[in-house]
């Protein structure tokens, strides 16, 4: 994965950020407001940049829809904002459709994306009568039944509790794909190969996971002694 | 979400829907044609058995999806008896009664799905228009899907008002589930694009 | 094109709920539901015609058999019932309410909204609820309006809290409301 990019939106959102990674495992680390989320939405290619370019595996995923769904795949933070169709089937198949399979090739496809996770009696259940941590599973499976090289994963465990979020690291742990982890959550990223660290709209610093993220939590310890509201922007 | 479909099998459940639809149609037709409180029995008698060969529990709930319809019966009743045309009275709730539970009986019988590909099929004409049928039964998915979704946190809504309010909540909770309804809207058509939008040829 | 698709689906969802949440008495004794205070909003909002094809939508799925009508109500037999005129009329008065919001652009939002919302909410929702009743039960026109006339007060207490909710709105959110975007 090789990108560099320059980003910024209305008030500077992001500011002269480069990147270049090649790793397998990148956490994305930072305050609210640091400007995560946008970063996460340049990547997947539903904004563009103000000034420079983004390029995920070579590919524009602003320009080039088509190619990005065969590289990025995003699981939201919230299965309710993802999850499009009432049965899991559909929704698992909708992406195999979109990357132009048949109709009974996307059923065929979405049913043996179920069944590799040991969930083959899902496909006609309702998302309704699921539970979140089950919602979230879906999200994951609809995603990976597409294939995509990279995965970025916006707050993935937020609202989950213990067992679910094991169950679901451990689903991640098994992926072959690239996968970028957002979080403002530490402890999620500790074995990753590459840490980020966002502040402000700018990177704070980068590199290790052991040692930007003891710098991280230091920082964070330290300003939530003062006032964690004060410069709270959103 | 629960759809009016019966649980109660019943063989009519295996018609196709499409002639369901057009006998349905062609009937109420009839029924407003015709004016006679002997053909309205009759009508009645015929939908009253439909109603019976299945059984019991389906009879009950062919009666049960009639209840609203009683408010207007009791209206028109009273109102005839009042203008003395007592005749004309019960042929007019005859033939609501009829036309009513004949409907109910295809919309009892007939998967949602079924229904929907009629729709489609008469939706067809109108992808000159730019009208697409996927999309429309696309837009009927995001629905069912989104209806409960909304109701949930509507409820929440209602409760985070109650837990600081003795009052029950009113319309006031209608102001944040509108902002819900188009946050949402923000956040599922950027997930959508993110799987690759509607114009891929969906 | 997503998010209008979206939007749409949304606002019939939000129709629906609107439907279900508990009845609100607004005077003692006249119990109402939201559901056309929903439609209304539709065109404040949405605007003419993304708020038709919104209520359009919900109406289709109630046709199709979900019990998403106020009361768990559903089906094909509401389309022969006394209120298939109202049901009929949901989408004209969504169009005209947004219309007059779309076209009203001299008068303050929240005033323009509760006129929309009267002269499609209540005229043209009426004109054909009231042609409806008249049909399917056999009466004159005048005699027909009789039995509508119950509902004005509601409707028009509706039309008030539509103007609020749309100003409101408008102030929470002001890129949402596409009755008044730059078309």
């Amino acid at each position: 994965m090789a990108g560099v990019c320059y980003g910024k939106a209305g008030v500077d959102i992001l500011k002269d950020i480069a990147l270049d990674l090649s790793v397998r495992r990148v956490g994305i680390v930072g305050r609210n407001g640091s400007g995560k989320s946008t970063l996460v939405r340049l990547l997947c290619g539903l904004i563009a940049p103000d000034r420079g370019h983004v390029r995920v595996d070579g590919v524009d995923c602003f320009a080039d829809r088509r190619a990005a769904l065969r590289t990025v795949g995003i699981l939201f933070q919230n299965p309710d904002h993802q999850i499009i169709f009432p049965t899991v089937g559909e929704e698992v198949a909708f992406g195999l459709r979109q990357l132009g399979h048949s109709k009974s090739e996307a059923q065929q496809l979405a049913r043996a994306t179920l069944d590799r996770f040991g969930r083959a009696d899902w496909y006609d259940r309702s998302v309704q009568a699921l539970s979140q941590g089950q919602r979230h599973l879906v999200c994951l499976m609809s995603v990976l039944a597409m294939q995509p090289k990279v995965i970025i994963l916006d707050e993935p465990f937020s609202g989950l509790d213990i067992p679910t979020t094991r169950a679901l690291r451990r689903e991640l742990d098994g992926i072959e794909a690239t996968l970028v982890h957002v979080t403002h959550d530490p402890v999620s990223l500790a074995d990753y190969d590459h840490v980020i660290w966002l502040s402000e709209g700018r990177i704070e610093e980068q590199g290790s996971a052991e040692s930007v993220l003891a710098r991280f939590v230091e920082r964070m310890e330290r300003e939530g002694e003062q006032d964690a509201f004060a410069d709270f922007s959103g | 979400m629960l759809s009016l479909t019966s649980p109660v099998r019943t063989p009519y459940h295996r018609l196709p829907a499409g002639p369901k639809l057009l006998v349905l149609s062609l009937v109420t037709f009839l029924l407003f044609a015709v004016e006679t409180w002997v053909f309205m029995l009759a009508a009645l008698a015929v939908v009253a058995l439909l109603f019976a060969i299945p059984g019991r529990p389906f009879w009950t709930e062919g009666l049960r999806l009639l209840r609203p319809v009683s408010f207007f019966v009791a209206i028109v009743l009273v109102w005839h008896i009042a203008t003395g045309d007592v005749g004309a009275g019960v042929t007019i709730c005859l033939r609501l009664v009829v036309a009513i539970s004949l409907a109910n009986l295809v919309t009892l019988t007939t998967r949602m799905e079924d229904m929907l590909d009629v729709v489609r099929k008469l939706f067809a004409p109108l992808r000159r228009f730019g009208l697409s049928p996927d999309i429309l039964a696309f837009s009927v998915a995001l629905v069912v899907r989104f209806a409960p979704v909304l109701l949930e946190k509507g409820s929440r809504l209602a409760e985070a008002w109650r837990a600081r309010s003795a009052r029950r909540a009113r319309w006031n909770i209608i102001l944040p589930l509108t902002l819900i309804a188009l946050d949402d809207a923000d956040h599922v058509s950027e997930a959508l694009r993110a799987r690759g939008g509607l114009d891929t040829g969906y | 094109m997503e998010k209008n698709v979206v939007l749409i689906a949304l606002f019939a969802a939000l129709i629906a709920v609107l439907g279900m949440i508990p009845k609100i008495d607004l005077i003692s004794g006249v119990p109402i539901t939201a559901q056309s205070l929903g439609v209304m909003l539709c065109g404040t909002v949405l605007g003419a015609r993304r708020g038709a094809l919104a209520v359009l939508l919900f109406l289709l799925l109630v046709a199709l058999g979900l019990p998403l009508l106020a009361g768990g109500r559903g089906g094909l037999g509401l389309f022969v019932s006394p209120s298939a005129g109202f049901l009929i009329g949901f989408p004209l008065a969504a169009f005209v309410t947004g219309l007059v919001v779309e076209k009203a652009v001299g008068l303050p939002l929240a005033a323009a909204a509760f006129l929309g919302a009267v002269l499609g909410g209540i005229v043209a929702l009426y004109i054909p609820g009231i042609i409806g009743m008249a049909i399917t039960l056999d009466k004159s026109l005048p005699e027909a309006a009789m039995l509508a006339l119950p509902f004005l007060p509601g409707d028009l207490i509706k039309a008030g809290i539509a103007g609020v909710l749309t100003s409101a709105l408008a102030k929470a959110r002001p890129e949402a409301l596409l009755s008044r975007a730059a078309h």
